[in-house]
């Protein structure tokens, strides 16, 4: 129990509450809205903004919040105006993001910047400054969802409902995609890009069969994660295995027990 | 026409619509009369969904003018989709919240006691406000979606195929339904339909629409013409 008492594991821990809590609340309106290939996009882009910040030499995470940030409101100027189908609109940011990436690595040849950390998670290396900028950005996430709950929730239902000369929804749709912005910007470094979108969606495919309405779905998406999350990372603890690998592997685990309790006990 | 245009609630004066070379709507001209239930029939791709959405605001690509009068505020009942097995739990006061609050033009945000009073007009009771919306019947499922449109207090309804997955009983009970709306809160309706039988006998004018409006058709009749299987209507008045 010692390994409880080091920093650099608390630290871990808190990190992955931070991405559990968020990946809890925007998972249920990503799978509704059929998105779930959104964070895959962003996380894709983030790495061209770690290569941008190896150019320029500032924190590859300050590179990949930035980028994210304007990816998000062009990636929904882009689905509004409905010009381009979002599977096509997806493949042109994965691979955009990642030439680009390509690129600036090779610029800046000289840092030491690891793809490898942010895309698939490096969470008993994250900083107390990172740390603490997970918490905020997640407070802030978690009132803005709490806030606007209910517009939110208008705009990952089918388009038939639409309410007549009403334009919000498009707004909210701008603030649904800074939130999975956010979200994939703390996954970078704790469960890593590529790997985010499961803790996303995976805790709603289990939770799905337990509740009906949307606000338990989220709780219970949330709880998940966090069960997850903690007993992942105790696995990691003691096996050598990479974190991310046994969070995400447990989680897959828990998604089978599910369904075989469902088919059989249910 | 029919309506005098100062009594019309809305009036579409030569509405166009092509995507492409494609001509999906031309010279469609009408007015609705306030208190009126006005349905429309048509085949399959006579323009009926895209008039709906010009109308509702949805698009506004089109050829023509729609005036509307100051006062009106419209609400839509489309089909209740159900083809979606994959889809989350959404509980019933979830989902009428989610479309009745300030963000979409109302004054405020619903309250639970409103959308029990909005539930128990259409015949729900309030215990199934906890309710999956999508594990209601078909029936009940096309009544949310009328207490959704009358939580936003609305006289003029657009409804867009609302009975089209409902059987018989239910859909009996619910055109009676839209009829107490009508006669007893006295808002306007207009009624986008394939069942004639039906559509004509609540409807107070029917407007025959194959890509353009065929005037002095009967709807009856319409649906049995060469007009109905070719593009060409009008309004008749029953």
């Amino acid at each position: 129990m010692e390994i409880f008492t080091y920093t650099f594991v608390q630290y871990a821990f808190l990190a992955g509450t931070s991405a559990a809590i968020l990946s809890g609340i925007l998972g249920p309106m990503v799978v509704s809205s059929r998105q779930s290939v959104a964070s895959d996009v962003l996380a894709h882009v983030a790495l061209a903004g770690v290569g941008l910040a190896a150019v320029f030499d500032f924190l590859p995470l300050v590179g990949a919040f930035a980028v994210l940030m304007v990816s998000a409101i062009l990636l929904w100027w882009l689905v509004i105006k409905e010009q381009y189908a979002t599977d096509a609109l997806a493949m042109v940011f994965i691979s955009g993001g990642l030439s680009l990436a390509l690129a600036f690595m090779h610029i800046a040849k000289n840092q030491a910047i690891s793809f490898e950390t942010y895309l698939f998670g490096s969470i008993l290396t994250v900083t107390q400054s990172e740390l603490l900028l997970m918490i905020v950005l997640t407070v802030i996430a978690l009132l803005t969802v709490v806030l606007f709950w209910y517009p939110l929730l208008s705009i990952v239902q089918s388009p038939v409902y639409r309410v007549p000369y009403s334009h919000r929804p498009q707004y909210m749709q701008l603030l649904f995609f800074v939130l999975l912005a956010l979200t994939v910007w703390v996954g970078l470094k704790t469960v890593g890009g590529l790997l985010i979108g499961a803790l996303l969606v995976i805790p709603v495919l289990i939770a799905r069969n337990y509740t009906h309405s949307f606000k338990m779905l989220t709780i219970l998406s949330v709880l998940v994660g966090l069960i997850t999350m903690y007993t992942g990372l105790t696995l990691a603890l003691f096996i050598d295995v990479p974190p991310s690998s046994v969070i995400i592997l447990t989680l897959i685990s828990f998604l089978m027990l599910s369904t075989i309790a469902k088919k059989y006990l249910l | 026409m029919a309506v005098q245009n100062n009594k019309a609630l809305i009036t579409a004066h030569n509405i166009g619509k092509k995507y492409d070379s494609n001509i999906v709507l031309y010279d469609v001209s009408f007015s609705i009369a306030e208190e009126h239930i006005v349905g429309v029939i048509g085949p399959n791709g006579a323009g009926k969904s895209t008039l709906a959405n010009i109308i509702l605001g949805f698009d506004t690509d089109y050829d023509g003018s729609i005036k509307m009068k100051d006062d009106i505020r419209i609400a839509y009942i489309p089909q209740f989709s159900n083809s979606d097995k994959y889809v989350l739990p959404l509980s019933v006061y979830e989902f009428l919240r989610s479309s009745a609050n300030k963000y979409y033009g109302l004054q405020h945000n619903i309250t639970t006691t409103e959308i029990s009073q909005a539930l128990e007009h259409v015949g729900l009771s309030e215990s199934q406000i906890n309710q999956n919306v999508y594990s209601l019947s078909g029936g009940e499922r096309q009544r949310v979606l009328i207490a959704r449109a009358l939580l936003s207090n609305p006289n003029f309804i657009v409804l867009d195929e609302p009975l089209a997955s409902v059987d018989y009983v239910a859909r009996s009970e619910l055109y009676e339904l839209l009829r107490h709306l009508n006669e007893e809160h006295s808002i306007t309706m207009l009624l986008i339909s394939h069942d004639v039988e039906s559509i004509v006998s609540i409807c107070n004018e029917v407007l025959c629409l194959n890509k353009t409006l065929h005037y002095g058709c009967h709807p009856t009749k319409f649906v049995s013409s060469d007009k109905f299987t070719h593009a060409v209507s009008h309004k008749y008045k029953i």
